[in-house]
């Protein structure tokens, strides 16, 4: 498992570092914002930052399936000491990692920061929670778009219905917010798409 | 233990409709070099690919080690090595990262003899997959099947695209396997002379169906080809059952035959034949009567 995770890592090292990249900028601008009091967090700078999650996790779920069907990767793991369902949940744990690197340090600098300046952390706790677990949610939902759009063929119909369901999963985090039916909601829509591309990649023929 | 690492079970594959393998079942015993034989789409290596989890049956079954097919484990895959047709590696890896990636895949990596075969087949081990000439991908994809000591080997085509050396050398590594105790080896080639070298038992596919499958020996012994030259002209009613190939000029026939036996011989002696002399065969020459279309109608009967 380890080999494999190894694997996906060394694949998309690129988005590795743009996730790296990302993270090291949200601390920066908590840090410029708490310290300095020059206000960066704004509307527009949070709606840009929501987009690139959104691109960043989608594109990674794609590239990791479409580059596996390209170079037939699994059909040579296949036949290593590697079964379909472990190539494939290597690749989600790798994505989460992903993810998890992405959005952590932001969420610990937040703490540290609420902390230093005596906020009741009790007081946030559900709240960082909620909005911690919705933004980690939202991405995790991107990205299992992402790998059901990479394994499949280009064709226009599915390639917009997924889109389409990417853009409801956008619209559910902007209308209702950082609350527990969101968490619910994309929760089982990710479980939908999770268990979608597991049937389908351990089916098809490699 | 399993004695038989491979069965093949009432095997049923369609392709859009189209029906690529015709309820084939075979089973290949341990320690047996088995010669999977064919015309280019006869199904051979699509039945390979379903042996190996790759593609899902229509219908019937596989095992490899007693375990399904569909659902092999991991430890079943590291007891097989496996050489694809056109050597499906990543094409976008680095020589070495494939290895140590296939290295860190496998159950057991055999050091020693993975250095021994680098070094014979000097693979330059920093330039990428794709750089590699056919015949360099072939020795990749041999060597990193080899290393893994496997109990199963399973060659689709493998000596595809090598040179006569490369081929020779292929053929004395393969030897080298079959020499372990134990190893089976599934071979599927074009090159019959390769496969009668080294297979003891051989099938032969066609148009879906495993139309033959005993050991070489049995094949040759079991169709003959016989000369045969009658006082006047060859008589139109020879009728004999599981007949191959027959081609009539003259006074001459020259007949194809499976299981010949002693009451087939009294019915050809009843036409009171001038002379009839048997015509050696080799594998190839019983793989082309086996396979050659149209004028064969009884083939599909004939299986041997």
């Amino acid at each position: 498992m380890l080999t494999l995770i190894g694997r996906e890592l060394r694949d998309n090292l690129a988005h590795l570092i743009l996730a790296g990249s990302f993270s090291f900028c949200t601390v920066a601008i908590a840090i410029v914002t708490a310290y300095w009091g020059i206000s960066w967090i704004s509307l527009p700078i949070s709606g840009i930052m929501g987009i690139i999650l959104v691109v960043l996790y989608t594109s990674l779920g794609a590239v990791q399936m479409y580059t596996d069907r390209t170079n037939r990767v699994s059909s040579l793991l296949a036949t290593l000491a590697a079964t379909r369902s472990r190539i494939l949940a290597a690749r989600v744990l790798t994505g989460s990692l992903i993810i998890l690197a992405t959005l952590v340090p932001p969420l610990i600098t937040a703490v540290a920061i609420m902390s230093l300046e005596e906020a009741p952390l009790v007081f946030y706790r559900a709240t960082i929670a909620e909005v911690f677990a919705t933004v980690v949610l939202t991405s995790f939902a991107c990205y299992c778009v992402g790998l059901l759009l990479g394994w499949t063929t280009i064709k226009a119909f599915p390639v917009f219905g997924l889109l389409f369901l990417m853009a409801l999963v956008v619209l559910l985090v902007v209308i209702k917010g950082f609350v527990l039916t969101a968490i619910v909601l994309l929760l089982l829509f990710s479980v939908a798409c999770l268990a979608h591309v597991w049937c389908r990649f351990t089916s098809l023929p490699l | 233990m399993n004695d038989n690492p491979i069965v093949v079970d009432d095997l049923v594959k369609y392709y859009d409709g189209r029906c690529v393998l015709d309820g084939i079942s075979l089973a290949v015993p341990r320690g047996c070099i088995y010669g999977l034989l064919g015309r280019n789409g006869s199904g051979k290596t699509t039945m390979i690919r379903i042996l190996l989890g790759l593609e899902p049956p229509t219908r019937g079954r596989t095992l490899v080690f007693g375990e399904d097919s569909t659902r092999l484990s991991a430890k079943a895959h590291g007891r097989v090595g496996y050489v694809a047709e056109g050597h499906n590696l990543i094409q976008s890896y680095r020589v070495s990262r494939l290895i140590s990636l296939c290295k860190g895949l496998s159950l057991h990596w055999n050091d020693e003899f993975f250095g021994h075969l680098m070094e014979t087949f000097r693979l330059p081990m920093d330039r990428r997959v794709r750089e590699l000439s056919a015949g360099m991908r072939a020795q990749l994809n041999l060597a990193l099947a080899m290393a893994i000591d496997p109990e199963l080997l399973i060659l689709d085509d493998p000596t595809l695209g090598l040179d006569t050396v490369a081929r020779r050398q292929f053929l004395e590594l393969a030897i080298d396997v079959i020499q372990r105790q134990g190893r089976t080896i599934l071979f599927s080639s074009h090159i019959l002379g390769d496969v009668e070298r080294i297979a003891d038992r051989v099938g032969i596919l066609l148009a879906g169906k495993i139309v033959v499958d005993c050991t070489l020996e049995e094949l040759k012994d079991r169709v003959k080809k016989l000369r045969i030259i009658f006082p006047e002209r060859v008589p139109d009613d020879l009728f004999m059952t599981e007949i191959i190939n027959r081609q009539s000029q003259g006074r001459e026939m020259v007949l194809t035959i499976a299981n010949w036996n002693p009451q087939k011989r009294a019915i050809l002696e009843t036409f009171k034949p001038a002379s009839c002399a048997e015509v050696p065969m080799s594998l190839e020459d019983i793989f082309i009567e086996c396979t050659r279309p149209a004028s064969t109608p009884a083939l599909q009967e004939s299986e041997v």
